[in-house]
């Protein structure tokens, strides 16, 4: 959600902040703001809005947090008194999905281009301006966060309905953008009865307004959030509209804001009103009356917050509170919050609302809860996995993480398969670790990593009789078969199914009741993102007496780029003492570098230039 | 035609008797040589069916490495026995012998499971494959509520099993399956449907820390994350709380370290924001605990988590999320 300073101020006329300040602070009241940056000499911050937070995906519930965060005063828009017409506007809703809807006739619409001003706010949230009728539709759905929409009567006929797809009757709609989506039942539609004219979130191609449009039926709605959300998942399909309606927006902040669009619309285009107001609200929002102990906010929070501040902050987010009651020694009152906030329902809700106004940053960091311990409930099978690792790698193995999912099952009767798996070429969750290791393996080959031994503790999956079966499961892989078996044997662990290199034990069915606690071992190595293929150079020094291996490594490593150095090994030592010859073969593995760079700075290293 | 299984078991015998490098020189050519054992089953390979070729042909590529392997193996032992008479050979063989490693996630992962249970906490688990009701449901996420959306599930069968999202999947089974109270700590693997590249992954992994007793607040969860944030990145690590959503905690708290690399000015690893957001938490959602069988007018308690491949990769250096899972992650042989 973007949001631009200058515009932000027409409902906080008296916001003076710094813009570094505005950021922090719009953040730690609930709204992360990634940046700010300043374009066409505009500040426009970049919100990330939570997801029951609907009335903040626009200016005038925003405004509405600030106002309470910086005690400011807000300001609601004038808006003059409009004198209607007799005639309703002729809308049929045969829909239970319309929570609420208002609409109007104009006629006459002097449409034209937008003013400068329009294209530049349009722009700046990255919406194409069109036409001034359109262009205000969204400038009013920016400002409050809801949809609306306008109809050319010339293309649609007068009469407009609102209706479910009901057995399919229609079977295609074409979008604005010219996009063909196929209908399925129960899709939310507005129709002339014979074609569908829009969607709820996206206007139809046959019913847009052009610069020529002179007659229009212009509507505000908001409707059963569920109906919005589904037609928007299945026709794929995602707006500025559906991201809003799809959210818990109010119906009745429907009046001042349609009633800011007619009066834009009026005072920009001429147009004329030539209907009354439509107005269909069949269930008018019900507000909750949350019992909420004022003491409440500092039992939470675990700080004092003082019993004023928590009432004042709800009052002036709008809630409406009754006299406080005393019984005993406890209090409590009854608090309505206003209809723009319907994601306050308790009184865990309302404590939130005081203690993000309050400030998290007035609770300490440093009384961590006691360490005194609870009941262990740790499984056995935890404590066998982390002993399995640290055997492991004090036997020499390097533990990997490999994929679950794999291409190709090892027993089609028990495999489970995902559903609408976006990386469709691995469809199965493996059977075997094995299956995973293999990968792996290949992989180090295809780098060049000579004589891997690796190992994996992991999920390995199954179905039988219907039902989702996953156990723990240790893979392990030695370059030679004959090492791999003499290692596992130390492990103690049965049984153990070999395939070449290969070998798999399944931790779950080991005897967990003689598993005794565990600690495991705390270790920090170096793990490194390979880009190349590691390159091996050798190299042979002469030398007149015998030298100490372990110093010659040293030196020649010290003369090594440690950023393309990854091991050195002597291989090969060949000595005819009589001849006081002593021939050191050394083998130098470069990683992260190219072949010419590694072969010049293995030359220069062993001074073989 | 020879049985696969059958050449590398009598090359193994082989090897096992021979004494010297001439002798490894010879078994190499008649295994690897160009009329070697090995390229000849690669010339019959026209005499094995079609269907079976390609499967055959693998076969043949694995079984050259491991003979190649075995071969490195036994000489690389020779020349460890034969040849260091006059030389130190401890100090050969510390060169040549080999340390194991743990992968990093896991080192974090026990890094924080250290750190908690020191403050009394058990390490608990759960299903990869979860009911939609352990996963959603019993975190105050209904079917059809927006906070789906922040989740691209990977299902095993619509609507009621999937790949878990999240590992609070884990705390609704704790809820449900301990009385309180209790502290426990956890990792877990978690799947989204994300197609893999070079920044999203399938599956990642989150670590998560509930605590459920009597009389638990704010105060406690800011306090205990803090230790835990000045644990694993350093006294100097800031953090800041602020308010954040999350379905199944109220109110939510959420976390964020001034970025490391930038200090605050903004960069690409924090996205300019200048701080890094470190997972979500809160005090856990009545409703939540309710659906549990607990009374939350009685037990309070608190739920935090937190992601752990992007901080192993800055820690790391580590640009390609996917080196982290079967890919170019390796380990450097024992250092001097």
């Amino acid at each position: 959600m973007k949001i631009i300073y200058s515009h932000l101020k027409q409902f906080l006329p008296d916001l003076d902040i710094k813009s570094d300040k505005l950021r922090d602070d719009i953040t730690l009241i609930g709204h992360f703001t990634n940046f700010y940056e300043k374009i066409d000499n505009e500040i426009v911050f970049d919100l990330d809005i939570k997801v029951n937070r609907g009335d903040c995906l626009g200016y005038y519930g925003l405004a509405r947090d600030l106002a309470v965060f910086y005690n400011l005063k807000l300001n609601i828009p004038q808006i003059p008194t409009f004198e209607f017409a007799s005639d309703n506007p002729s809308i049929i809703i045969d829909s239970t999905d319309v929570l609420r809807i208002q609409a109007i006739k104009l006629t006459g619409v002097s449409n034209s281009t937008s003013p400068d001003w329009l294209t530049k706010f349009l722009n700046l949230h990255l919406i194409n301006p069109i036409n001034l009728v359109v262009d205000l539709t969204n400038y009013i759905m920016i400002l409050y966060g809801i949809p609306c929409h306008a109809f050319d009567t010339t293309k649609t006929g007068e009469s407009l309905v609102w209706e479910n797809n009901l057995h399919q009757k229609y079977s295609q709609f074409t979008t604005l953008d010219n996009t063909t989506l196929k209908l399925e039942p129960q899709n939310l539609l507005i129709t002339n009865s014979q074609n569908p004219l829009s969607l709820s979130f996206i206007g139809g191609k046959n019913s847009g307004i052009d610069i020529s449009t002179q007659n229009i039926i212009l509507e505000m709605a908001i409707y059963n959030r569920s109906r919005v959300r589904k037609d928007s998942k299945i026709l794929k399909t995602v707006t500025e509209a559906s991201i809003r309606l799809e959210k818990h927006l109010d119906p009745e902040t429907i009046p001042l804001a349609f009633s800011q669009l007619i009066h834009l619309i009026q005072k920009h285009t001429h147009a004329k009103i030539s209907s009354s107001l439509f107005d269909h609200y069949p269930h008018p929002v019900i507000l909750p009356n949350i019992e909420f102990d004022p003491k409440f906010p500092s039992t939470v929070s675990g700080i004092d917050i003082p019993i004023e501040f928590s009432t004042n902050c709800l009052t002036d987010l709008g809630c409406s509170l009754s006299p406080l009651v005393k019984e005993g020694t406890k209090e409590r009152l009854i608090v309505t919050p206003p209809s723009i906030r319907p994601d306050l329902t308790l009184s865990h809700d309302l404590v939130e609302e005081v203690v993000r106004f309050y400030g998290y940053h007035h609770i300490p960091t440093n009384q961590p809860l006691s360490s005194a311990p609870t009941p262990d409930i740790t499984p056995k099978i935890l404590h066998l996995v982390e002993m399995t690792k640290d055997k492991l790698v004090s036997l020499g193995y390097d533990e990997v993480l490999s994929w679950p999912l794999v291409s190709t099952p090892l027993d089609k009767k028990n495999v489970v398969s995902t559903q609408d798996n976006i990386n469709s070429s691995f469809p199965y969750l493996r059977q075997s670790i094995i299956q995973s290791l293999q990968s792996q393996v290949d992989q180090y080959q295809r780098l060049k990593l000579n004589h891997p031994q690796i190992f994996e503790v992991g999920k390995i999956f199954f179905q039988i009789d219907k039902k989702y079966i996953e156990k723990y499961a240790l893979g392990v892989y030695h370059y030679s078969e004959t090492q791999l078996k003499k290692d596992l044997e130390q492990l103690n662990l049965k049984p153990i199914t070999y395939d070449n290199n290969y070998a798999q034990i399944i931790l779950d069915n080991q005897d967990l009741n003689s598993v005794k606690s565990y600690i495991p071992q705390i270790s920090h190595n170096s793990a490194y993102e390979l880009t190349h293929q590691l390159i091996v150079l050798d190299a042979n020094q002469t030398f007149n007496s015998p030298q100490d291996p372990q110093k010659l490594l040293a030196s020649y490593q010290q003369k090594i780029n440690p950023d393309t150095f990854w091991s050195i090994e002597i291989i090969d030592i060949y000595s005819k003492p009589e001849k006081n010859i002593y021939r050191y073969t050394f083998r130098v593995t470069y990683f992260n570098t190219t072949d010419k760079i590694a072969k010049k700075t293995h030359l220069a290293a062993f001074n073989l230039n | 035609m020879y049985q696969l299984n059958q050449i590398v078991s009598l090359l193994t015998d082989k090897l096992e008797k021979i004494e010297t490098i001439d002798q490894i020189e010879a078994i190499k050519v008649e295994y690897l040589g160009r009329k070697g054992i090995v390229n000849q089953l690669f010339s019959q390979i026209n005499q094995v069916p079609s269907e079976k070729r390609q499967q055959h042909g693998q076969q043949l590529n694995q079984l050259k490495i491991n003979i190649q392997n075995l071969i490195d193996l036994k000489s690389t032992t020779l020349k460890k026995s034969s040849k260091l008479t006059t030389t130190k050979k401890e100090s050969l063989t510390r060169s040549l012998n080999k340390i194991g490693h743990l992968h990093p996630i896991t080192q974090t992962e026990r890094h924080l499971n250290k750190i908690f249970r020191n403050l009394g906490f058990s390490t608990y688990h759960g299903p990869e494959i979860e009911t939609d009701e352990f996963c959603f449901q019993r975190l105050n996420v209904p079917q059809n509520h927006p906070a789906r959306d922040m989740q691209d599930s990977i299902y095993i069968q619509k609507p009621d099993y999937l790949l878990r999202t999240q590992t609070s999947s884990i705390e609704a089974r704790l809820l449900a399956n301990h009385k309180p109270p209790f502290k426990v700590a956890f990792p877990g693997s978690v799947y989204r449907n994300e197609k893999v590249n070079r920044s999203n992954h399938f599956i990642f992994h989150q670590y998560q820390a509930v605590v459920v007793d009597k009389n638990v607040t704010m105060k406690d969860l800011i306090g205990t994350m803090d230790l835990m944030f000045k644990q694993l990145y350093g006294q100097d690590v800031t953090i800041r709380y602020r308010c954040k959503y999350y379905p199944e905690v109220e109110p939510g708290v959420g976390p964020d370290m001034l970025c490391f690399q930038c200090q605050g000015k903004g960069c690409p690893l924090c996205k300019h924001a200048g701080w890094i957001e470190m997972g979500g938490s809160g005090m856990i959602h009545p409703l939540v605990l309710k659906m549990a069988g607990i009374d939350p007018k009685i037990w309070t308690g608190f739920a935090f988590g937190m992601g752990l491949d992007r901080l192993t990769m800055a820690q790391k250096n580590i640009k390609d999320i996917r080196t982290l899972l079967g890919g170019n992650l390796a380990y450097k042989p024992n250092q001097l």
